[in-house]
């Protein structure tokens, strides 16, 4: 599957917080039935924070960085998310330097949390060497419909 | 159910203390062909999920119901997990009561440990029914 958690940016101010979003489907291959009907896996919600805050990352550093993990302070999955679901996902940055950024994020369906994360500390590395530059421009302009 | 976060194999379940399990990372998964075209890594968040996965067996057998990871602390990832490698998945039960449970776990490959987690937090699931075996 394309690992892409988000699907649209609907609002960032740079070095500060995001607001992404994505849509949960029962055709997407990241929705499985774990036993209580199909659901988009907690860990993947998680992930759509991870990835609206590498997305802010790059908005910020004129697309030169892009955020690798290196820890999760805390995180509870305190809800489900499933197809029909559209999850809001907002971001803030709690510090950011050169070479680190530390962000927390809450994911939401229908106003409700379902995912809450805190001190998710990130790596701040070359998005060069990631993916060619292209590709990423052209999935931010897809991303932020600029 | 298979999905990103399963299990390649079980390699031993101590029943109230401790399970432990082989996750492969073939180059042939997908996700690798945008997490990242010029640097594939297994995503942070995957590694949390199969830990979680191996908890919730753990305590599944120790209990003869049903858990689902409910949160985590502590998750310090240390090196990337490339493709090729193997990793080798080690939960530890902490301590639990009717509701909820707390592990500590570890992802290794060969001797390195790529990801700890200090703690890894299940709940029961609610009206779920008792598991057969």
């Amino acid at each position: 599957m394309r690992f892409h958690l988000i699907d649209r940016i609907d609002e960032y101010e740079p070095r500060r917080s995001v607001r992404g979003r994505t849509v949960v489907s029962a055709a997407s291959p990241a929705v499985v039935d774990l036993g209580d009907g199909p659901v988009l896996p907690p860990p993947l919600v998680l992930e759509a924070i991870c990835q609206a805050g590498t997305w802010l990352i790059m908005l910020s550093t004129e697309r030169r960085k892009r955020a690798a993990l290196l820890q999760i302070g805390g995180v509870r999955f305190v809800g489900d998310a499933r197809p029909g679901d559209v999850v809001i996902v907002d971001g803030v940055v709690e510090s950011m330097n050169d070479e680190t950024a530390v962000l927390s994020g809450t994911a939401r369906v229908a106003g409700k949390p379902v995912v809450e994360a805190t001190d998710i500390m990130c790596a701040l590395i070359d998005a060069d060497d990631l993916e060619a530059p292209e590709d990423s421009e052209r999935m931010l302009r897809q991303l932020t419909g600029a | 159910m298979t999905s990103l976060m399963s299990l390649d194999r079980v390699v031993d379940v101590e029943s109230g203390r401790r399970a432990e399990a082989i996750r492969a990372v073939p180059g042939t998964l997908d996700l690798f062909d945008s997490h990242f075209p010029r640097f594939p890594v297994l995503p942070g968040v995957l590694i949390l999920g199969t830990l979680g996965t191996l908890a919730e067996l753990l305590m599944r057998d120790t209990t003869r119901s049903s858990w689902r990871l409910g949160g985590a602390s502590g998750v310090r990832y240390r090196h990337f997990v490339r493709p090729g490698d193997l990793l080798r998945l080690t939960v530890e039960l902490i301590t639990h009561d009717d509701g909820t449970a707390t592990c500590s776990a570890v992802a290794a490959v060969e001797e390195r440990r790529v990801t700890t987690v200090r703690r890894l937090l299940l709940d029961r699931v609610a009206g779920g029914a008792p598991c057969a075996g």
